[in-house]
């Protein structure tokens, strides 16, 4: 099933939202932290983990979720949160660690939740698996409709949680589709120096469940796959495997130079959102105008976004004691 | 608080007391499912299922492959989506293979949300050694569980405390770990049955809160301080200790997480000695905390130093006459006790 | 009167076992179905249940050996 127009501009915004943000983030991420890079200083601190080049993983999945559906990313979150509507100005705000932050600052760039459109993340590679799959099999518990999904790295897929939750997703028929988002690198260790296997999609056939594996980067044949691997999840067929080639455009955090790649191989690498909005305008699905438009909005989505986040009030610093308990 | 006398005369063992508790909450609410290994067919290594698969059925009595890491997490899952589940984890041992969906997941997930998904989710597991099990079957763990915030501990020394403790934690809206000592589940092929933790049991519901010790013993020279256990210990080494004129008080701990200070404090200021036994290890151990609980409020209440009795800290030994020198029992709290007042 | 007998079908083999405990202390009133008793046979913990309402009045002390077809006590009529 292929996307309508309405669906690809939607994709096309997501995926320039991410961007946007991202772009902003990363400004801001340095200051404070130069000369001297040290992790713990200045408004964003912490790990940075950005999403530059991977935005089309988030889109064509999200595309096709609703309201009963849950999303569980993991600690490269921004494009899968924005994807999957978490509100951008409570995500900013909990990037700067405010108190208007989804957690209330508690969680961080890593720990993004928002329950309203049941999002969830997990900072233990892989880890989100079992929670991701334990929401599936509620909503079947429940006889309530609505699938998860749940994101990992093609390095996460090494991890022992990734096969266990598989092998019970898939003897329990679970409504759950596991995308690998393959950026091929874990930090500095490629695919092939990790993983016995070409393709996790093989490891379909160790779980009995569906498999697919997604080349290009492409949203459009991203949107294409995930509907498959979704219908199947949604007609009680059982869960899929779903990964997806992509790129890593950037190093594994901010402050990693990735010099453990060479010049050739990331001069090689294609940015698939610039060539995803002339595809959009070349097949008239978008006027110039109407791109103009979205553009505009969008920048003025991420620039309030950024203004609320470096704006709000941090948390009084003893709620740091409230809320382990409900 | 004595322990209040039981209308029926019912003797159950703290397996079957705990499977009451249970089986009556399962009956209210249908978002309740136990989850674990060998928990359907077997009814539990340890007895905490039998018979349940056949009333609540395959959909919710679930056997799991040997996934901890993947049914804890599922678990956890489902707990954020509004189900109550309710993990077993036989040996505490085995949480070396899941601790991190224990102790990254369920038990941060709610403070990491800002308190956006809560995670009801009971776990029930055993512990302790004293049968030659050997140093990966007979671990405690308690404090290693205890240091990680987000977690409550109920740690029930008798089956009246094990029936309690159970209703409150499957009432609790967060990670409650149920926790019985191995040797006083009541279970012939682990030993004769400890008579003390073989409580009356009422037929109705009572849910005993966190955070409150129980003393099973009045005294005036001394405290004697432990939980599961090492209650047992205690009440053994009173006796001995009585016939010697020596007048101990015996304060079970209960739930190790909360844990009620005010009444080990109001206990050692009335007595002035205090002995703590804990049969985990003894280093920043719960033995520890204890102290630190006098240290902290008023060590002037202390009329001579604490004394700890707990396992060495060395990997649990098989070969009998090495794991009985390592174990605390009621000889090394009369031992204790008499240090600390001075006799020998 | 009626016999408290350790059914012959309880367990497969033809092993002994242990009386574990008694639930209800010698002279209760006991209700014919209910779990009067608990045996221990190698790993298993089996339950024994009052086969008439009555008194309960134990022959048999915990920690017995016991096997199959044993008479552990007897419920008296009230």
């Amino acid at each position: 099933m292929k996307p309508t127009a309405k669906q690809r501009i939607w994709m096309y915004e997501m995926m320039l939202t991410s961007r946007k943000l991202d772009e902003q983030v990363f400004e801001a991420y340095w200051e404070g932290k130069k000369p001297v890079f040290n992790m713990g200083k200045g408004p964003l601190p912490g790990e940075m983990h950005q999403s530059f080049g991977q935005e089309p993983t988030a889109v064509g999945v999200c595309a096709h979720l609703g309201a009963d559906d849950a999303v569980g990313a993991g600690h490269r979150p921004h494009h899968v949160a924005i994807a999957r509507g978490v509100n951008l100005k409570r995500m900013a705000a909990e990037l700067f660690g405010k108190k208007t932050g989804l957690s209330g600052g508690r969680g961080g760039h890593m720990h993004l939740y928002d329950k309203s459109v049941s999002f969830f993340c997990s900072g233990i590679i892989a880890e989100g698996m079992g929670p991701g799959a334990g929401i599936a099999l509620a909503r079947k518990m429940q006889g309530k409709p609505g699938i998860a999904v749940s994101y990992n790295g093609e390095g996460a897929a090494n991890q022992g949680a990734f096969h266990e939750v598989m092998n019970m997703a898939s003897l329990w028929k679970l409504p759950f589709v596991a995308v690998i988002e393959d950026n091929k690198y874990a930090v500095s260790v490629t695919k092939a120096e990790s993983t016995v296997v070409p393709s996790w999609k093989r490891a379909s056939g160790a779980y009995a469940c569906y498999g697919e594996y997604v080349a290009g980067n492409d949203p459009d044949l991203i949107f294409e796959a995930a509907g498959r691997c979704i219908e199947r999840a949604r007609k009680g067929e059982g869960p899929s495997i779903l990964e997806i080639e992509t790129e890593r455009l950037h190093g594994h955090f901010i402050g990693d130079s990735a010099g453990y790649r060479s010049k050739e191989e990331v001069a090689a690498q294609k940015d698939p959102i610039p060539l995803y909005r002339k595809r959009l305008l070349d097949e008239k699905v978008i006027s110039e105008a109407d791109m103009a438009a979205l553009e505009a909005r969008v920048k003025k989505d991420v620039d309030e976004a950024m203004k609320f986040g470096r704006e709000s009030d941090y948390p009084a610093p003893n709620e740091a004691l409230e809320r382990v308990f409900a | 608080m004595a322990q209040p006398v039981a209308d029926t005369g019912r003797s159950l063992t703290m397996a079957r007391a705990g499977r009451e508790a249970v089986i009556a909450e399962m009956r209210k609410n249908p978002n309740i499912f136990v989850i674990g290994e060998d928990v359907a067919k077997l009814g539990g290594v340890f007895g905490t299922t039998v018979g349940m698969a056949d009333e609540f059925g395959a959909g919710r009595v679930i056997d799991t492959p040997i996934s901890e890491t993947g049914f804890i997490g599922i678990a956890t899952g489902a707990a954020m989506a509004g189900m109550r589940p309710i993990v077993e984890i036989a040996f505490v041992d085995f949480i070396g293979v899941c601790f991190n969906q224990i102790f990254n997941f369920a038990a941060k997930t709610h403070y990491m949300s800002g308190g956006q998904f809560k995670v009801p989710l009971t776990m029930m597991i055993g512990y302790g050694g004293g049968y030659n099990d050997a140093a990966q079957h007979s671990q405690c763990l308690i404090a290693t569980l205890a240091h990680v915030p987000g977690i409550r501990i109920a740690t029930p020394a008798d089956s009246y405390d094990a029936k309690g403790l159970m209703h409150t934690c499957l009432r609790d809206d967060n990670l409650t770990i149920w926790m019985v000592h191995k040797r006083i589940w009541g279970l012939g092929w682990l030993g004769t049955a400890l008579k003390t933790a073989i409580a009356t049991v009422p037929e109705e519901e009572y849910a005993i809160p966190f955070g409150q010790a129980r003393i099973w013993r009045e005294g005036k020279d001394v405290t004697l301080v432990g939980y599961g256990i090492t209650v047992h210990h205690a009440l053994q080494a009173a006796d001995k200790l009585a016939a010697e004129g020596i007048s101990a008080e015996v304060l079970d701990l209960r739930t190790i997480v909360p844990m009620d200070r005010d009444a080990i404090f109001k206990s050692v200021s009335k007595t002035g000695r205090l002995v703590v036994a804990d049969e985990d290890y003894l280093n920043c151990g719960v033995t520890a905390e204890v102290l630190a609980v006098i240290t902290e409020r008023d060590p002037r209440v202390l009329k001579a130093p604490a004394v700890r009795v707990a396992f060495p800290d060395v990997p649990i030994p098989f070969s009998r006459p090495m794991e009985d020198f390592c174990l605390p029992d009621p000889d090394k709290l009369v031992a204790a006790a008499k240090k600390t007042l001075g006799k020998s | 009167m009626t016999d408290i007998v350790v059914p012959a079908d309880l367990w497969d083999t033809e092993d002994e076992g242990v009386l574990f405990l008694w639930v209800y202390p010698d002279g209760s009133i006991v209700e014919k179905g209910k779990l009067i008793a608990e045996l221990t046979v190698e790993k298993a913990q089996l339950e024994l249940t009052a086969p008439a309402s009555g008194r309960l009045k134990i022959r048999v002390a915990p920690e017995t050996i016991i096997r199959k077809g044993q008479v552990l006590g007897t419920i008296e009529p009230v």
